[in-house]
């Protein structure tokens, strides 16, 4: 408002400065100079402004015909030509005073984008050394108050994650009274924190997956020398046990030695699923390869020799089926699912493995005659620590959950199915990674 | 003349088991329980056969296992826990004969035993075009395999596979070394085909492929032509 005032004061100042000028040298000057004399004022006020240079027009043209314009002293006006006069020093106050406004307002205007960006920046420095989202919530509104002058909340999405499009926004109470240039700045703010929060939630995840991997490591750690100073006992007592077997006198002695012998193999064989357990719940990714199932199943029941006694095996596979998948962790897994099958069923009763494959990946599942699943939901089977009902089975059931995290390490899925005619079915499918192998140039390369 | 078998085990009771196992069956033993001690031992004994646990106080066995193949053809026995399958294998690329999986009984120490001490002398050569093992004989003049007096007709390639496992009966063979012996130097990663082709060996030669009695597979290491 005061410049405004000033502006007006000095367009009345250099008009009257103008005429002053011109009555002195009115004797030794020609009209037209006078005129421009004008016209100096005229370009100087518009300076301030389109509505001092207006001004300064008019009065200039006043004061012209009233001063210098014949008759003088007079406003009226007898040669036409001094209307042109008039005419070009209206425009030229006009034009001038609106250039000079147009110069300001482009000025004003990169001052402001000029404020908002340094806000901008300052902003991205305090969110980025925040060290939690609620410092980078704090810096939003400092910051939005200092450039939009108003108060503001800040909403967080649920999921603050780098991938999120809009993790962040903020409300100003009337969003309307913003200016195009502050829209986009709460914008770019609201943008940016959003980055800094996703970077700070990632930052937490990441320490807590550091955390978790120190504790995971810890306790594979732990099991591993646990299972190291198990097992070389194990190994001493199998050892002693069967030297002594070879050279019992007597038939009862055998017996003995020979459970010993038995016992000390089953315990290695819950230590071994104690180890697969922390081996799969690691998280690591099993190493898969395109193995025929049967090698597999072949290796788990040599292994299997003695708990399988009494129970006759079936294996159903015409073909060789290829299944992509790590062997030893599979091996495993089908040592445990006849390994449960023996244990869960009368003696005498067959256990069947078959393997098949269907268009996606390999389906392996071991049947037996047994009394069925127990009563309940049929995946508690596969719970850490579950016993069915016959307890007297002994075992800490360790293996089934074993199963499961490895069908689950390999994205497959295992089920306890009630068999047509008594028993139960346990299948696993492990979905193809890729397309199985073709052979026939590998015959050729041979030769 | 008595075999002497050099036994590096750092755990005593274990060592003890072995050692007694080993004199009760007329092995001569010599017994370390550091590395230090059995590079002295192979040395000094200049053992006919060495069982090597790979897991000692002062150092890896392997550096053992390696220095000893650098002068002695001596057969060395690998001791290893499950669920050490890769050490298996490094341990019997770098030059072990076998391995023995803990906890394992006085028969299957002896006969892993006795088929090492049998390969080193040499009893099955290279040259014999006839090879024998179990109901297997294999006429190599021929390219001809019969089990149990019945023709069997195979591939080339599952023909150089279970002529690999006949000349080294009784003895792991890793993916790695079969892969090498019969695709060549190059293919010695293709393991899915070495084990197709091994699926496919089995159907042929075995009553029941599902239940091998001679083509065993060592989970995880590689396969066996059991010969006894």
């Amino acid at each position: 408002m005061r410049g405004k005032v000033r502006a007006y004061a000095i367009a009345v100042g250099t008009v009257a400065a103008a005429t002053l000028a011109g009555i002195a040298a009115d004797a030794h000057v020609s009209q037209a100079d006078e005129a421009m004399l004008y016209l100096l004022a005229i370009l100087f006020a518009a300076l301030g402004g389109r509505a001092a240079g207006l001004v300064a027009a008019a009065l200039s043209v006043a004061s012209f015909d009233f001063f210098f314009v014949a008759p003088r002293y007079t406003f009226a006006v007898s040669d036409l030509r001094s209307l042109i006069t008039f005419a070009v020093m209206f425009v030229i106050g006009a034009a001038i005073g609106s250039l000079v406004a147009r110069l300001r307002d482009a000025e004003e205007a990169s001052r402001d984008r000029e404020r908002r960006t340094s806000a901008l920046l300052a902003f991205t420095r305090d969110a980025a050394a925040a060290v939690d989202v609620e410092g980078v919530c704090a810096a939003v509104v400092t910051h939005v108050h200092d450039v939009v002058g108003a108060s503001s909340t800040v909403q967080l999405a649920d999921d603050i994650t780098p991938l999120h499009n809009a993790p962040v926004r903020i409300r100003i109470a009337d969003e309307r009274a913003l200016t195009p240039g502050q829209h986009q700045f709460v914008e770019a703010v609201a943008q940016q924190a959003g980055v800094a929060a996703g970077r700070l939630q990632l930052a937490i995840a990441a320490r807590d997956a550091a955390l978790r991997a120190k504790a995971e490591e810890l306790r594979s750690t732990l099991l591993s020398a646990v299972s190291h100073d198990l097992r070389t006992p194990l190994a001493v007592i199998t050892g002693m046990a069967t030297s002594l077997r070879d050279s019992a006198e007597n038939a009862e002695r055998r017996d003995a030695l020979d459970t010993i012998v038995g016992e000390a193999d089953r315990l290695s064989r819950i230590l071994t699923n104690l180890l697969a357990i922390t081996k799969v719940e690691s998280g690591a990714a099993p190493r898969r390869e395109w193995v025929p199932v049967e090698e597999l199943v072949g290796a788990a029941l040599r292994r299997l020799d003695e708990p399988l006694a009494g129970h006759p095996v079936v294996v159903d596979m015409p073909e060789t089926v290829l299944a992509h998948i790590d062997p030893i962790l599979v091996e495993q897994l089908l040592t445990n699912l006849i390994e449960n099958a023996a244990k869960h069923t009368p003696a005498g009763t067959a256990i069947e493995v078959r393997g098949s494959r269907d268009a996606n990946g390999a389906i392996l599942e071991v049947a037996d005659r047994g009394p069925g699943l127990p009563p309940g939901p049929p995946r508690q089977v596969f719970d850490k620590f579950f016993r069915g009902a016959h307890a007297a089975a002994g075992g800490v059931g360790l293996g089934l959950a074993v199963c499961r995290g490895i069908a689950v390490a390999h994205h497959g899925t295992i089920d306890a199915l009630p068999r047509e005619g008594g028993g139960a079915v346990f299948r696993v499918v492990f979905p193809d990674d890729g397309a199985p192998p073709k052979l026939d140039d590998m015959e050729l390369r041979a030769g | 003349m008595t075999d002497t078998v050099l036994v590096v085990e750092d755990e005593a009771p274990m060592r003890r088991f072995l050692c007694s196992a080993l004199t009760s069956h007329g092995f001569r033993v010599a017994e370390a329980g550091t590395l230090a001690r059995a590079h002295e031992l192979a040395t000094e004994t200049r053992p006919n056969a060495i069982l090597l646990d790979l897991g000692l106080p002062d150092g890896d066995g392997l550096t053992l296992l390696k220095s000893v193949r650098e002068w002695s053809t001596a057969p060395i026995i690998v001791l290893s826990a499950r669920d050490r399958e890769d050490d298996k294998v490094i341990a019997l690329d770098a030059g072990a004969d076998d391995y023995l999986t803990k906890p394992f009984g006085t028969s299957e120490l002896l006969a892993r035993i006795r088929v090492a001490l049998r390969h080193a002398r040499g009893l099955r050569v290279a040259d014999d075009p006839l090879l024998v093992v179990g109901p297997i004989r294999i006429d190599q003049a021929r390219y001809a395999v019969t089990v149990d007096d019945r023709a069997v007709h195979l591939t080339p390639i599952e023909y150089k596979l279970l002529v690999q496992l006949a000349r080294h009966a009784g003895k792991v063979l890793t993916h790695r070394q079969l892969l090498h012996e019969v695709w060549g130097p190059r293919s010695t990663e293709q393991t899915h085909y070495l084990r197709v082709h091994m699926a496919a060996l089995r159907r042929k030669i075995e009553v029941d492929a599902a239940r091998p009695r001679w083509l065993t597979t060592e989970a995880g290491v590689g396969y066996r032509l059991l010969d006894e």
